[in-house]
């Protein structure tokens, strides 16, 4: 058994789901354009991804193999829609901004890639921090991006103005494709000092 | 069979627990939606409203000074000044298709109907920082004391014009880069606005 910091790190890092994974792309490219809508994206697959882990984690023994999935989306879908719930009682004007993103979190493939790898196999502790390391693996790599695409797009960061007034904005930045070309940049340079650091060889 | 009880069992456990969360926030959730629709007719009909009013106050003063009443199966809001007597204006609200979703949105007009007091968007899907813009306050506030009249041929209330082109007092300025959005809004909230006219004249002949 791994210890749970190495998992956490695993996550985090080594394995990180958008950067080595490639996975979460679809929300990874929707909610980058604003700081803020990152944030809550973040904070509603942090939770989503932890507490699916553990439940499916702690029902690991009792759930007949063949509707393991059917049992996965389930608990997914339920998690997923007590936040959309929250953050429209709560946070009624991002809830405006995220539309119909907050219940697309169902779809990530994170979540699901997490509960069937490690969750169904892990006790329910080590599954929790595999979700943890994983989510904020993800949400870092968001953070950076929109970190990116709100200054270019908008010349605001979180909605304070970053970037002089005459700063022409750069409309690619706001749609879609900035997050792609943002995201595949990031890429290349990360795998380039993965690979002269030597740590892939062998 | 073993798979068919656990399944049922998981699946009502999962459901009563969504549906507790659900009721448990079910009224705050309806009176976020309604504080934010009175907020937006009371900005239509140009009721002054401090920035930061609790859900109480506002719906008090929206109480006091907004009538609603049913036309031919749409809400047609009446804005009443201090006294409770004199009419500010009415309110009606508009909709269509924008570039990627429906549009909705909320529009006043004066007592006599010959001009817009204001209007705002309440729901769209339109791209954030393009079409997403016509809630920015510079482009709703182009529509303040735009002169009505109901179509008559191909003639519309208004037109968005490329920035720095109006000509009439009926030319506004369209958003940049975001072309399809504009030219939705500008053909349903044409439509709706001669829909609206005609509503509100029949109903102001009515009551005569």
């Amino acid at each position: 058994m791994q210890p749970k910091k190495q998992i956490f790190l695993t996550g985090l890092w080594k394995d990180n789901p958008v950067l080595r994974q490639i996975l979460g792309i679809c929300s990874t490219l929707a909610v980058t354009n604003l700081m803020i809508n990152t944030l809550v994206m973040d904070a509603g697959l942090i939770f989503t991804v932890c507490m699916s882990s553990l439940t499916v984690s702690l029902l690991r023994n009792v759930t007949p193999v063949r509707i393991r999935m059917m049992v996965q989306t389930l608990i997914i879908a339920s998690y997923v829609i007590i936040v959309d719930i929250m953050i429209k009682a709560y946070l009624p004007d991002i809830s405006e901004a995220l539309g119909p993103y907050v219940a697309l979190i169902i779809t990530n493939c994170i979540i699901m890639g997490r509960c069937e790898a490690f969750a169904r196999h892990n006790p329910p502790l080590s599954s929790f921090f595999d979700g943890l390391g994983m989510s904020l693996g993800y949400s870092l790599v968001l953070i950076a991006i929109a970190f990116v695409r709100e200054p270019l797009g908008f010349g605001t960061l979180l909605g304070f103005r970053v970037l002089p007034e005459g700063f022409v904005h750069w409309t690619v930045m706001i749609m879609a494709p900035g997050a792609f070309f943002t995201l595949g940049i990031m890429v290349w340079i990360l795998e380039h000092f993965r690979l002269q650091s030597g740590e892939e060889k062998g | 069979m073993l798979s068919v009880v656990y399944m049922f069992l998981i699946t009502l456990f999962f459901a009563s627990l969504v549906s507790s969360v659900k009721l448990l926030n079910d009224q705050k959730i309806e009176r976020n939606q309604t504080i934010k629709l009175q907020k937006i007719i009371l900005k239509v009909l140009q009721i002054p409203v401090q920035g930061q009013m609790t859900g109480e106050e506002l719906a008090r003063i929206y109480t006091d000074r907004v009538e609603e009443i049913d036309v031919n199966g749409r809400t047609l809001f009446i804005g009443y000044a201090e006294d409770g007597q004199t009419i500010l204006g009415y309110a009606m609200p508009v909709g269509g298709p924008g570039f990627w979703g429906p549009i909705r949105g909320m529009v006043g007009v004066s007592p006599d109907a010959t001009k817009v007091l204001g209007l705002a968007f309440i729901k769209h899907s339109e791209t954030p920082g393009l079409g997403g813009r016509i809630t920015e306050p510079w482009f709703t506030g182009q529509f303040k004391d735009l002169p009505l009249h109901p179509i008559k041929g191909d003639q519309n209330i208004f037109y968005l014009k490329p920035e720095g082109t109006a000509q009439a007092a009926n030319d506004l300025d369209t958003i940049t880069g975001a072309t399809n959005t504009s030219s939705a809004v500008e053909t349903f909230l044409n439509q709706e606005l001669d829909h609206f006219l005609k509503k509100l004249w029949g109903s102001i002949e009515e009551t005569k």
